[in-house]
């Protein structure tokens, strides 16, 4: 059995109720390192809405676990997998491919990880040449620092590459 | 006689050059976005909201108003051409518009689509015009306890209208104002929720971030596992006899256009409505009244123009509570009603008073999108197909890269980056257990303006609730907060409802 057919929605439902429910508490404990009270002579702590709002969200995922426990959610008698096994390769690679995108934003910049990540996302997912590829992989970061850098002016992240701009803004703005 | 003249200087200021070229081109856009499967206006509004912030806002709301409005159009394309909503708002175009293409008469769905679309908006962008200057005068009477009065009325509609599972309803409005309270305390001063305490979260978090997390990086997730990147297109010939042939074909639907055009924008101005139930109710409705009742879904061009009169119409009336009470009617502007505040602006009745050009600008724009995006709509089809034949796994890490330059040029940090993708990944995930994630973002962009209103209000009471109840006072405020608890409470009587009405039937 793949791991896919393992989580299924109902044990999805189940432990999504509970990491919010955690969530929720952690929240309460946050916001009460601020005066949480409520009178008329001081008015409202800095701390009582988001402790309250997080109660009402502790309170709503208790519910939702009742519900779960009752049977009384689609959810809770649905034993199909959470996620197809074809759909989580699309999904799996998806993600991680952007986390390693923004990680590498901070690091190498934003033009060259892009150049990075759309010639691993295309080559991966889709049946283009090497030519396509390599030629959109290319061309996006550069509209996309024309647009930024040149129309909005507003400079993106460029890590270590930086100083291969240079020459680029001293053609911009001379 | 003054609202035509505000009217007409309004048409003005959308003729000029910069007005009047983001015009054509957000309705281009909207047409695209709302042509591909997965992006809808919601997405387009808020993935291209960043690259407004160097335009003047009047600009800025044309252009955008204009993505979405192009969006409402584009729907259908994909509903009728794949059989895949281009958005939620065009589900019920699918019902029929896709048995016509697949009898071989997709140009008369796409034309009814389009005509349906121009009578729906062209028809509330009129009532648009002639309710919009009563009710932002009755508003301009508002203070702090109406106004937070109106915002616990529009969560409350999220309840008692959403139809969804209601204590995830209500979890997704309490995340999304808790997620406002991040950053600096505004009247005390203090940082709260500070976590790890990440400088990045003092300056609060950015509704931008949670709109393009969860409508572009999120829905991107979604459509991607639904279409595994693979689409089915139906065949089209385009010609002048089709064409004919096809607006023909529309003399029988003017039920449903009446249906569409005056349901959808009353049904858009609640504010948990929106585009997608006003379709979804004319094509019920339109079904139910129609002669032919039992012939809808198998290709009816009724069946087309009623949910796309409609999710039009929807999407004009949904602007009417944005810019008169300041409290949007849909996802869409709630994300617009954020912008305004990025652009300095403060929405509610003072921008008739402070901005007439700006709102007015808008309201004349409107009937200006509708026709130029009725004539882009037919004239492109053509190109529509081409950019449907594009596959997702190309489209997608467009979109990628649209979102992650879009989340970090508002504040210029990859602090705001991480949290898009948090935000993306749990939208993904929550939305596949049927959280709603729209009253979220609803809340994240009101969660400022209620907590200021109610602070506001109980300084004036001295701390008393009882200022939102009081009738001899505050009757509007409280007349609101009566009808927002009995929104509340609405759902619990739904399966007593339903128990008692089964019960009467079986007896």
């Amino acid at each position: 059995m793949s791991i896919t057919n393992k989580i299924t929605v109902k044990r999805a439902e189940i432990a999504v109720a509970v990491i919010l429910a955690l969530c929720s508490i952690a929240l309460m404990i946050k916001s009460a390192e601020n005066r949480i009270t409520w009178n008329a002579e001081e008015n409202m702590g800095a701390g009582f809405l988001p402790f309250y709002l997080s109660l009402g969200m502790l309170i709503c995922t208790v519910l939702t676990i009742i519900k779960f426990v009752l049977k009384r959610s689609p959810q809770s008698k649905d034993d199909s997998p959470f996620i197809e096994a074809e759909a989580f390769k699309y999904i799996a690679v998806t993600i991680i491919s952007l986390v390693i995108l923004v990680l590498a934003i901070g690091y190498l910049g934003i033009y060259f990880s892009l150049i990075f990540f759309l010639a691993f996302y295309l080559r991966y997912f889709s049946s283009k040449s090497i030519l396509f590829i390599s030629v959109f992989s290319l061309i996006t970061p550069v509209l996309t620092f024309l647009f930024f850098e040149w129309l909005l002016k507003i400079p993106l992240p460029q890590g270590i590459s930086e100083p291969l701009f240079y020459p680029v803004y001293d053609f911009m703005y001379s | 006689m003054d609202v035509f003249i505000l009217l007409l200087e309004g048409i003005f200021v959308s003729f000029e050059p910069l007005n009047l070229g983001l015009l054509i081109f957000g309705c281009l856009i909207g047409l695209f976005v709302g042509a591909m499967p997965g992006l809808g206006s919601v997405n387009g509004v808020a993935i291209l909201i960043p690259i407004t912030f160097i335009i003047p806002p009047t600009a800025a709301i044309i252009f955008l108003a204009a993505v979405y409005y192009g969006a409402m159009y584009g729907g259908a394309i994909s509903s009728v051409m794949l059989g895949i909503p281009g958005a939620s708002t065009a589900v019920a175009t699918v019902f029929d518009g896709r048995p016509l293409a697949v009898k071989g008469e997709a140009m008369t769905a796409l034309t009814a689509a389009a005509v349906g679309s121009f009578v729906g908006g062209t028809v509330s962008v009129i009532l648009f015009t002639l309710f919009a200057p009563p009710l932002a005068e009755v508003a301009l009477r508002f203070n702090a306890p109406e106004t937070f009065a109106l915002m616990v009325m529009a969560f409350a509609t999220f309840v008692g209208l959403g139809g969804d599972d209601v204590p995830k309803t209500i979890f997704s409005i309490l995340i999304g104002l808790a997620l406002s309270t991040i950053g600096l305390d505004l009247i005390t001063g203090k940082p709260r929720l500070i976590f790890f305490n990440i400088p990045g979260f003092l300056h609060g978090i950015n509704f931008l971030v949670l709109a393009i997390g969860i409508y572009g990086i999120g829905e991107m997730l979604w459509t991607l596992e639904e279409t595994k990147g693979k689409v089915q297109m139906s065949k089209l010939s385009v010609n002048m006899k089709e064409v004919g042939r096809a607006f023909g074909a529309l003399k029988k639907t003017i039920m449903a256009m009446n249906i569409g055009s005056f349901l959808g924008f009353f049904v858009g101005i609640l504010p948990a409505a929106g585009a997608t139930p006003a379709s979804l109710m004319s094509y019920g409705i339109t079904k139910q009244l129609s002669k032919n009742s039992k012939e809808f879904g198998s290709g009816v061009p009724a069946g087309v123009v009623a949910p796309e009169c409609a999710n039009n119409s929807a999407s004009t009336g949904s602007m009417l509570p944005m810019l008169t009470l300041g409290i949007p009617g849909s996802p869409t502007t709630a994300i617009l009603l954020g912008g305004m505040i990025l652009w300095g602006l403060t929405p509610g009745p003072l921008l008739f008073t402070q901005e007439p050009e700006f709102v007015w600008g808008l309201i004349g724009s409107l009937y200006i999108a509708n026709f130029f995006t009725l004539v882009l709509n037919i004239a492109l089809i053509p190109a529509f197909l081409m950019v449907l034949r594009i596959p997702f796994a190309i489209l997608a890490p467009v979109i990628f890269v649209l979102c992650v330059t879009g989340g970090y040029a508002p504040t210029q940090s990859l602090h705001d980056v991480w949290l898009m993708l948090l935000f993306g990944f749990a939208g993904y995930i929550l939305r596949k257990l049927d959280y709603p994630v729209a009253p979220a973002v609803l809340s994240i962009v009101l969660g400022p303006l209620a907590e200021k209103a109610l602070r506001q209000s109980l300084i004036l009471s001295d701390g008393s609730m009882g200022i939102f109840f009081d009738m001899a006072e505050k009757p509007i405020a409280a007349i609101i907060m009566y009808i927002a608890i009995v929104l509340l409470i609405m759902p619990a009587f739904g399966p007593l409802y339903r128990k008692y009405f089964k019960k009467a039937q079986t007896t």
